[in-house]
């Protein structure tokens, strides 16, 4: 035998053992059998057509892959499912040819040791649409390759039927949380939903009636033509209503609301009814009627103001000699009117004590001088008016104290208190004067005294005497009881 | 002609589309593409197709990857997954 005829003998031993050896290690899955002198292909562990087959008739996209992540097979499903064609995946990596959700979710089932079944669920895009999906993967032994086969099951129907689910009940909970009464009416006005506050509407249940017959309304600033069904109507055909006032005349608890109305249209469809929305307005309304009684008070309390100050001014007039006198006089006045306006401004416009009124036209006198000004129990409250007509007359005694009586002197002094008994149905205030020069009765009857004996006269119970006595003037005051408190 | 401008011919025998098969396909084209970019020209036989063509190699289990030239012929059973173990096969000291 020739050296050469020995290498070639070596040669094919050598590929003997090593197709032995590649056949032991499970490295190929056919082998070629001579049969009647033609040469067959048989598997190893059986043909791949049959688990082709049992792929395609699975209902869910499935694929078997290598533990590389080699495509070995991917049924018809599968292959509509992420979108490509059956002939161009197979060999090619799933990684590659997904999309990337896809890609990413299989890297993590593959993750060794894989031994059981694993799953996760996808959601990506596909035609614009996002669809979602739960991956499977179980081992799987295809002839002498280890493998993992891969299910797809389509889950966007549940997730998107659960989405609208949540979606709903997050709307019913808006609705049912809103302050503002809520309606729902289909495109025949009939009532489908209620919230809460919408049951201060009507007496009972009013899903299933017509909106019109359970919420009439009335439109004040319409005119007769419009009704609960018109707001309806225009709203199911699209046009909406925003903010009519109206009013519910048979609501059993709030009357007054403002109403709002809108198409209901849900995504794309056609408007499959409308969404009726009332507002509480009595609180609104209450406001505005407390505005227009305030109003009208203003108005009424500066016209008495001015016929007040048009009859002081020529009153004084009338009293005075010159143009000085008047000046201080009148003045004097308006500044006393001022000074009880002032007090009733920082009070609101309520109730005044006595003792405030007292305090406040008597500072400009008594400022500095402690002991001049005594007052006992001048704590009762009186109406703004009874203050504006004290308060000229305490400016009136006080002036006439500044100039002939105990104010007029260091050491003169003024004691202003209640004199009548309880029970009494009279209030009187005693001014009293002491420490002061002698007076005698005055000759001429001054407007002063006018204002102090008829301010008060304005009331059956009100008015004012004046007693000269020698040792200091007393005045004896009653207040008006209707204005005290 | 001379050798280098004639690629050298690699056959891969495979079975259809059974695992190693798909795999082996794929293994040669990116070892190829990778390291013997232009050297190589390969042919695919497919002996489910026409089972005969086993005969010219005397090919007995598949996947198998043939090269003719030059001599002397060598044969790699499997799905190529060794790289290393294709290379070493391939690249013969002092070609």
């Amino acid at each position: 035998m020739s050296q050469s005829e020995i290498d070639e003998l070596r040669r094919r031993l050598s590929e003997a053992e090593d197709t032995l050896q590649a056949i032991r290690q499970g490295d190929v899955d056919a082998l070629v059998v001579e049969q009647h002198d033609a040469p067959q292909i048989f598997d190893i562990g059986g043909g791949a057509d049959a688990y082709h087959a049992f792929m395609e008739v699975m209902n869910v996209g499935a694929a078997a892959i290598d533990p590389a992540g080699r495509i070995l097979y991917a049924n018809a499903k599968l292959t509509s499912v992420l979108g490509f064609t059956q002939n161009s995946v197979q060999g090619s990596m799933i990684g590659e040819v997904s999309p990337p959700p896809v890609a990413d979710a299989i890297d993590r089932l593959l993750e060794p040791p894989l031994v059981g079944p694993v799953s996760a669920e996808v959601t990506f895009e596909r035609n614009g649409e996002c669809v979602h999906f739960i991956l499977a993967a179980n081992p799987l032994q295809l002839s002498t390759t280890f493998g993992v086969a891969v299910t797809f099951t389509d889950v966007t129907e549940r997730v998107r039927a659960e989405a609208a689910e949540q979606s709903e009940r997050a709307a019913r909970a808006v609705i049912a949380s809103a302050n503002e009464a809520v309606l729902v009416c289909d495109t025949n006005g009939i009532i489908t939903h209620t919230n809460a506050a919408a049951q201060a509407l009507f007496e009972g249940d009013a899903l299933g009636r017509t909106f019109a017959e359970a919420v009439p309304l009335v439109f004040p600033d319409a005119t007769g033509l419009m009704r609960s069904e018109d707001i309806v109507a225009m709203a199911v055909q699209g046009t909406a209503v925003q903010g009519v006032e109206a009013h519910a005349p048979q609501a059993p608890k709030v009357k007054d609301y403002l109403v709002s109305a809108a198409p209901l249209q849900i995504g794309n469809d056609a408007i499959s009814g409308c969404v009726v929305t009332m507002v509480d307005l009595s609180q609104r309304k209450a406001a505005e009627q407390q505005q227009l009684l305030l109003m009208r008070e203003l108005d009424h309390r500066v016209k008495n103001t001015l016929a007040l100050v048009l009859s002081i001014s020529s009153r004084t007039l009338n009293h005075e000699d010159t143009l000085e006198g008047f000046q201080k006089a009148f003045t004097g006045r308006i500044q006393a009117l001022a000074a009880t306006h002032n007090l009733l401004a920082e009070n609101s416009w309520t109730n005044l004590t006595i003792e405030d009124v007292v305090q406040s036209e008597l500072a400009p006198f008594t400022s500095g001088a402690a002991g001049r000004l005594v007052t006992h129990n001048l704590s009762r409250l009186m109406a703004p008016r009874a203050a504006i007509a004290f308060g000229l007359v305490i400016h009136e005694l006080a002036t006439n104290a500044a100039k002939y009586g105990a104010l007029s002197v260091p050491g003169g002094r003024v004691t202003v208190q209640p004199i009548s008994a309880a029970g009494e149905e009279r209030f009187v205030i005693e001014w009293r004067e002491s420490g002061g020069p002698q007076i005698s009765v005055p000759t001429r009857h001054g407007f002063g005294q006018t204002v102090i004996t008829r301010s008060l006269q304005y009331s059956a119970s009100g008015g004012a005497e004046v007693e000269f006595a020698s040792e200091g003037l007393v005045c004896r005051i009653s207040l008006p009881l209707e204005d005290l408190f | 002609m001379t050798q280098a401008s004639n690629p050298k011919k690699l056959t891969l025998y495979v079975a259809g589309q059974t695992p190693k098969s798909l795999a082996a396909i794929a293994n040669l084209k990116k070892i190829t593409e990778e390291h013997m970019q232009g050297q190589y020209e390969i042919e695919v036989i497919d002996l489910r197709q026409n089972p005969k063509l086993a005969k010219e190699h005397s090919i007995v289990a598949i996947p198998t990857l043939v090269r003719e030239l030059p001599v002397p012929i060598r044969k790699i059973i499997g799905d190529l997954s060794d790289v290393e173990k294709v290379l070493v096969n391939l690249k013969v000291q002092g070609e």
